[in-house]
């Protein structure tokens, strides 16, 4: 298992995202969905890498990063969509998100973790969380219903 | 006129929905494997219009006519849902789910797949990609749980749900259910292996049994610490000259899941934000070397040419909440080294001066003594520079060497060539004196004493019969400032038979060994045994001739 890996640039961390509910992420017809995984079903791998600003953000809400999906390349960001903050699928190249100089903030969702599980809160809207629903197919969003009808812990696990 | 504009009207009326329906957009193909006999149902959903009033039709294969909404009947759309109670073979094919609201329509096809599970008992060969078993995973060491997946509408009603493990309902106080999920307490290995959950599925009165196969496998993962280690730099100063290049690496340890971000920083700002002009001063690109639990990191920064501002300054790698700094010194000239190297060398001329002086002492001082000699009389009272205290030997040639050393060669060299006066006893004492007076009154009279002695005069016992010579060391000894001169004729090998006092003599003053013969010619006071006499000598009033 062990291999060494050296890189010739910054390169985002490869995974995958599961719930407590074993459900895990699957991207289709341009929607991201949280679907229990089964044998017949491919889970979309995540992108995620560390915003390498964070000094104008908060410091206890845990690390700041950017999310995105490696094939198609999009990311995940924050904006209002009628008064509300919903969470949307951008083409973006992760990569030019980290590169920037300044924080990009609908990109961006505090990491914080606490034993096996993460929480990913939006940094433009403080509260809001990312969740899924228990039951499958539900569509991944942001939340500030928190622990009650939405699942916002998961399991983030890094593929090599 | 009034039935052109009713078709008018109608026409009117019809032509958006009949756009509508033709600018509906057809989503990619769903996927579903269902087994036969079982109840199934399929949510229509497209997420960006459901927070919205939409209209949703299911239709079957190949079908333009809408699936009944009747609840009795087996298969029937019940709100979003397409709902059949149970699954046939029959069943098989894309369905149809138009969803629309004002504005947008989109067209979802679902494609069922029938197989037959066979479920303990009635095992026979599946084709493996043909299941619809669920993958989950539980946690070693740790309370995890498993959940039986069970979508279906509202008008479903769930309840008597079972458990299974390799086909033997799970009763152990380990596990326990609530609501959908199986807790399971201290997962252990062998709680891998084959579920499955049981639900009973009531709806119109009529019961259904639900049943999920789970393929649950069990991983061990250490959630380490979240802190990442940098285990350096460690604060360290590094003394780098001014104009050179310099690269430091940033080593951290650091759990694979965690997110910390890892860079180095000056003035907290990043170094590639600082210097973003100049590019002087870079950071590296990041090395990784994945192990079983953690990560190794390594990330460098780059000093192009370190210049004077550089020294002195915080250059800090940062980890998470993490941080070490290194800070630039210019290498000063080493003042330890120097003071090492100077205490050395004194030491060196020390001891060097020191053996110099221990092999030359004994010229150094009659050079001296020869050069700056007092001119005057030394007004100490006495009247002679020795006493000369000699053992008379039974055997005729050491008695006569003793003889000629004492009354020839000693007169010779250091009365003559020297200018000292000794006063030998048996040739400078007057006569018919009491031997025990002549001793005591001349000996306060003398400077030194010269004791020679043979190895022959232990076993005659020099002192140990003859009071002449107890009182003169025993004067010699407690007299303050008097010097014992002690002269082996021969190589005395054991002095263990020797009295105390000339042992104690031996062992305070050393002695010295006689190396000439016993001639009366050829004497000198320059060779060295008469050098190192003349040395323990009192300074003479004029050198040897």
């Amino acid at each position: 298992r062990q291999k060494l890996k050296i890189l010739s640039k910054a390169e985002p961390l490869l995974g995958n995202i599961q719930d407590i509910s074993h459900q895990v992420w699957f991207f289709q017809d341009q929607t991201l969905t949280a679907v229990p995984r089964k044998n017949c079903m491919v889970p979309v791998t995540v992108t995620l890498i560390s915003c390498k600003c964070p000094e104008t953000l908060e410091k206890d809400k845990g690390n700041p990063i950017y999310l995105g999906l490696k094939e198609p390349e999009l990311c995940l960001f924050c904006e209002k969509v009628k008064d509300q903050p919903t969470l949307q699928l951008k083409e973006q190249n992760i990569m030019d998100l980290y590169y920037e100089n300044e924080p990009v903030k609908p990109f961006l969702f505090y990491h914080s973790q606490s034993g096996r599980t993460s929480t990913f809160e939006s940094v433009a809207f403080p509260g809001w969380f990312i969740a899924v629903c228990s039951q499958g197919g539900c569509p991944v969003i942001v939340t500030q219903d928190v622990g009650k009808t939405y699942i916002t812990d998961f399991v983030w696990s890094v593929l090599y | 006129m009034g039935v052109p504009c009713l078709l008018f009207c109608g026409v009117s009326l019809a032509l958006p929905l009949f756009v509508r329906a033709v600018e509906c957009k057809d989503s990619s193909v769903k996927n579903e494997i269902i087994s036969v006999d079982h109840p199934f149902a399929f949510n229509c959903t497209y997420p960006p219009l459901t927070s919205e009033q939409v209209n949703i039709t299911w239709y079957k294969p190949s079908s333009k006519i809408p699936v009944s909404r009747n609840t009795q009947s087996r298969i029937h759309q019940d709100e979003s849902w397409i709902l059949f109670l149970p699954m046939t073979w029959a069943d098989a094919g894309i369905y149809q789910c138009v969803i629309k609201n004002i504005n947008s329509c989109h067209r979802i096809h679902v494609n069922l797949t029938a197989f037959r599970k066979y479920w303990c008992g009635t095992s026979r060969n599946v084709l493996p990609n043909l299941s619809d078993e669920y993958l989950q995973t539980l946690h070693f060491g740790k309370d995890d749980s498993l959940m039986c997946h069970l979508n279906f509408p509202k008008s479903c009603v769930l309840d008597l749900i079972k458990w299974y493990k390799d086909c033997k309902e799970i009763k152990e106080e380990r596990f326990n259910t609530v609501g959908m999920k199986l807790f399971v307490k201290n997962v252990s290995a062998e709680d891998r292996g084959k579920y499955a959950c049981q639900a009973r599925l009531t709806h119109g009165g009529k019961e259904h049994t639900v049943l999920n196969s789970i393929s649950v496998d069990v991983k061990k993962i250490e959630y380490g610490d979240r802190i990442p280690k940098i285990t350096y730099p460690r604060n360290n100063s590094i003394e780098v000259e001014l104009g050179s290049t310099l690269i430091v690496d940033c080593n951290i340890t650091d759990v694979r899941e965690n997110t910390n971000l890892r860079c180095w920083k000056v003035n907290n700002t990043l170094v590639d934000l600082y210097y973003r002009e100049s590019k002087r001063i870079r950071e590296g690109y990041e090395s990784c070397v994945p192990f079983e639990q953690y990560n190794r990191y390594t990330v460098n920064i780059t000093f192009l040419q370190v210049k004077m501002e550089d020294y002195g300054r915080h250059f800090v790698c940062h980890a998470g909440v993490s941080a070490a700094y290194i800070v630039l010194k210019l290498p000063v000239p080493d003042s330890r080294a120097y003071l090492i190297g100077g205490f050395i060398a004194l030491t060196g001329v020390a001891v060097s001066v020191m053996c110099i002086y221990n092999v030359f002492k004994i010229d150094i001082v009659l050079w001296y003594r020869s050069t700056f000699r007092s001119t005057g009389a030394i007004d100490d009272g006495k009247l002679y520079d020795a006493y000369v205290l000699y053992p008379k030997p039974q055997s005729g040639s050491q008695r006569q060497e003793v003889d000629m050393m004492v009354l020839k060669i000693l007169p010779e060299v250091l009365e003559r060539q020297c200018g000292y006066k000794l006063f030998i006893f048996g040739r400078d004492e007057l006569p018919g004196q009491a031997v025990a007076s002549v001793i005591d009154e001349n000996i306060k009279l003398c400077r030194r004493l010269i004791i020679i002695i043979v190895p022959e005069s232990l076993s005659f016992g020099l002192l140990k019969n003859m009071s002449e010579e107890q009182i003169t060391v025993y004067n010699a000894l407690i007299q303050d400032g008097m010097k014992v001169i002690l002269i082996e004729l021969e190589k005395i090998k054991d002095y263990t038979d020797m009295p105390e006092s000339i042992k104690y003599i031996r062992q305070k003053h050393g002695a010295i060994r006689w190396s000439g013969d016993f001639t009366e010619e050829s004497q000198s006071a320059k060779t060295k045994f008469w050098k190192k006499v003349r040395f323990h000598m009192p300074p003479t009033r004029y050198p040897p001739s």
